[in-house]
């Protein structure tokens, strides 16, 4: 092996050509176009739904026969209706509200279709409650009914207070506190919150899982092209094993990172044009807040990324090394493929079980532990000397794996036929540089 | 300073594909690797190249086992040519050359150069898949010499290529020789053979069957060559029945007869002349490489007989 000493500068040049041939291969501008397409559509999803809802109003008119009403009662129905969030832009009912009004009149434009919905407001003579009629053709059981009901309900109680001589602000109890559960102070986490965190840590676990597989699989494809073409043995003459291991490692590592570079920076510009685009669709409002990235995830994110997809992508070249056509690598690097799936579920599994011992275990395993270190650091639950370990391990496991890929690859490269058994490797790496 | 072969030995499972090869290859000399497919010729080439080790047995380039010396110190055109097909001419010869260290512009200037003898300078940006077979093997050609190596291995460099292609590349060996390299090839042409080498070496099933120069080789048999023509008689059946004289070739030009060890060929020539015969042509040769080829290693044979899997240790 005295490729250690001299892995440079060939390791650089085989790794600027495959980053440069992968990266002007079609499937790669195509790939990544329609990915960061993609991205970028998902990160409009938020608008596309205010937009969607926003267009749906319901038109009410509200015919007051009653009389005695309190005076903020109109207020009191509206805000029920439309909500009190003063942040809010949208606004699901149009009122028309017509006191002491015309019921023919009322009823003819319900018919005509400029309304969707009559509210008759009556006052029982008896009780002097009131009394309620919806004209509509909604659903008696949706949603829009169910919010009108609750506004006359709450109109109903106005009144009953305001004669009763106290008033809904007057009873109404001042919000309720919420805390977290052993603390008496400070604020528990908000939905926004809960569902980043999950999703984040999720949506990082994914991005590292596509990763291994998509670009370890350049790898693989990249040694049996160069075998199949049988440059293989012109390469081997002009450099080593382990230049060509480590050009190709890194040459298509960072292909792939442009190419999630690309597709992260669609979903940053697509988030930054929320606003503008929200303004433009919808005349008004700014975009979706996002945050809860924890620097620390991020970082353990991007330790366990790189690590992750050396290891990897070095099994990839030995088990690429083995087959001579292009078309065998997904057959020969399937066993590898099971195992990575293997690890991708236990961590989605794991994230749910955090703290279970099986889960532990597994994320100081090299094979797993780009997952499941980067899932327990998500959820907050691991000393920094945990981290550190999971990271010497899988340094460790690269180091083994660097090796033995070379061997595989030494042997593997030069042996051409249809079946080639590990054994037969493993023999012939014996005796190969 | 010679590349010497020392007693090499090389076994892929059940087949024997080296068996203690030895041979002294000198410096600036044109070498010739004959021998059917699966004789060994590759694994040789390869061990040489330190890309395979052998079992047993040394290389030696100048005093220096072939596990020291530079790597820059051979080019190589394996027979399995191989080019990346997508990436264009002038950028992979650049490439091939800056991995032996050649700096780029220096590589760039001297792909230019022979892309121009080789009559294709305007290949220069085509991806390699664009080209003809024959043209491919010419870049192979120059992949293995960019980087200027001392000793340059060529399997099979002729095979496929047309007879313009061919003159062309021979110029190219004949420049090379000129500047001093050492070169070694493989091939089945016998009569590339003897226009171009000085020294060969006849591989059977693993076994150097005979070495030397190529005089040396054909005259090894002891036996002569004579060719004969006569007015009036195409056939010269007698030929045949004279002792120690077996009847080669038939044709309406000549007929060659091969002459027994120790017996002089000058006496066809007598044997002609005292049947009455008017001579058109008369001449005593060697026998030719391929008559030696034939009597150690039976049949040239140009098809597959690979006693390994097809391609794996040819």
């Amino acid at each position: 092996m005295n490729g250690w000493r001299t892995l440079f500068p060939n390791a650089w040049y085989i790794s600027v050509r495959e980053f440069r041939s992968r990266a002007r291969s079609r499937s790669f501008v195509i790939g990544t176009v329609i990915l960061a397409v993609i991205a970028f559509a998902a990160t409009q999803v938020p608008v596309l739904i205010d937009f969607a809802i926003g267009t749906t109003q319901t038109r009410l008119e509200v015919v007051v026969r009653a009389s005695g009403l309190p005076s903020d009662s109109v207020a009191a129905v509206t805000g029920t209706l439309n909500g009190q969030d003063a942040t809010s832009d949208h606004q699901p009912f149009v009122l028309s509200w017509l006191p002491g009004g015309d019921l023919a009149a009322a009823q003819q434009a319900l018919e005509q279709g400029k309304f969707d919905a009559l509210l008759i407001v009556d006052r029982d003579q008896a009780t002097q409650n009131l009394g309620f009629t919806l004209r509509t053709d909604l659903a008696a059981d949706g949603p829009v009914v169910r919010a009108i009901n609750s506004a006359a309900t709450w109109l109903a109680l106005d009144d009953g207070l305001a004669r009763a001589g106290t008033s809904i602000g007057a009873v109404q109890a001042t919000p309720f506190a919420v805390l977290p559960v052993n603390s008496s102070s400070g604020a528990a986490n908000s939905i926004s919150q809960e569902v980043s965190t999950n999703l984040l840590s999720t949506g990082l676990i994914v991005l590292i899982f596509m990763a291994i597989i998509t670009y370890g699989m350049w790898v693989a494809m990249s040694v049996a092209e160069e075998k199949g073409s049988r440059v293989m043995e012109l390469m081997l003459n002009a450099t080593t094993p382990l230049q060509m291991l480590a050009g190709k490692v890194i040459g298509n590592g960072a292909a792939g990172l442009t190419q999630y570079g690309i597709i992260l920076a669609a979903v940053v510009g697509g988030i930054l044009a929320q606003g503008p685009i929200h303004q433009i669709v919808l005349g008004s409002g700014s975009g979706v807040p996002f945050g809860g990235f924890d620097p620390v995830v991020l970082v353990a994110f991007a330790v366990l990324f790189v690590l992750g997809f050396l290891f990897y992508s070095l099994l990839y070249a030995a088990l690429g090394s083995l087959v001579s056509r292009q078309e065998d690598v997904q057959s020969a690097t399937s066993p590898l493929m099971m195992l990575i799936f293997v690890g991708y579920f236990m961590s989605i599994f794991g994230l749910q079980a955090i703290d279970e011992t099986w889960v532990k275990v597994a994320s100081f395993v090299p094979f797993f532990s780009p997952y499941l270190m980067l899932a327990r650091v998500s959820a907050g639950h691991v000393a920094l000397w945990e981290f550190a370990l999971a990271v010497v391990f899988l340094l460790a496991g690269i180091a083994v794996a660097l090796v033995a890929a070379a061997r595989i690859y030494s042997a593997g490269v030069l042996l051409y036929g249809q079946r080639i058994g590990l054994r037969q490797v493993l023999k012939s790496a014996r005796v190969s540089r | 300073m010679s590349l010497i072969i020392d007693a090499v030995s090389k076994r892929f499972g059940e087949v024997q594909a080296l068996d203690d090869v030895s041979l002294e290859i000198k410096p600036g000399e044109v070498f010739g690797f004959l021998g059917a497919n699966g004789a060994g010729k590759t694994t040789a080439m390869r061990i040489v190249l330190d890309i395979l080790r052998p079992d047993s047995g040394t290389i030696a380039w100048n005093g220096q086992l072939n596990t020291e010396v530079s790597r820059d110190t051979w080019g190589y055109l394996p027979e399995e040519r191989g080019l990346y097909a997508k990436m264009k001419v002038l950028e992979q010869l650049v490439f091939f050359a800056k991995l032996h260290g050649v700096k780029p512009r220096k590589a760039e200037q001297e792909t230019r150069d022979w892309l121009e003898r080789f009559r294709i300078p305007e290949y220069a940006d085509k991806r390699a898949e664009e080209l003809s077979k024959g043209n491919q093997q010419k870049i192979q050609f120059i992949a293995a010499i960019l980087h200027d190596p001392q000793v340059l291995l060529m399997d099979e460099p002729f095979t496929g290529l047309d007879p313009v292609n061919a003159a062309l590349l021979k110029e190219a060996f004949q420049e090379m020789k000129d500047r001093g390299k050492t070169l070694v090839f493989s091939t089945h042409q016998m009569d590339t053979v003897e226009e171009l080498c000085e020294s060969i070496a006849i591989l059977d099933r693993g076994r150097v069957v005979v070495g030397g120069t190529v005089r040396d080789v054909r005259r090894s048999t002891g036996r002569q060559v004579v060719r004969l023509a006569v007015e009036g008689d195409s056939q010269i059946d007698w030929l045949g029945t004279l002792d120690g004289v077996r009847v080669t070739r038939r044709g309406q030009d000549y007929t060659e007869a091969e002459v027994a060890p120790g017996q002089d060929p000058a006496t066809v020539l007598q044997a002609a002349l005292a049947r009455g015969c008017r001579i058109r042509q008369f001449e005593i040769a060697d026998p030719s490489l391929e008559q030696i080829f034939i009597e150690h290693v039976g049949q040239i044979d140009t098809s597959e007989r690979t006693l390994a899997p097809r391609g794996a240790y040819a």
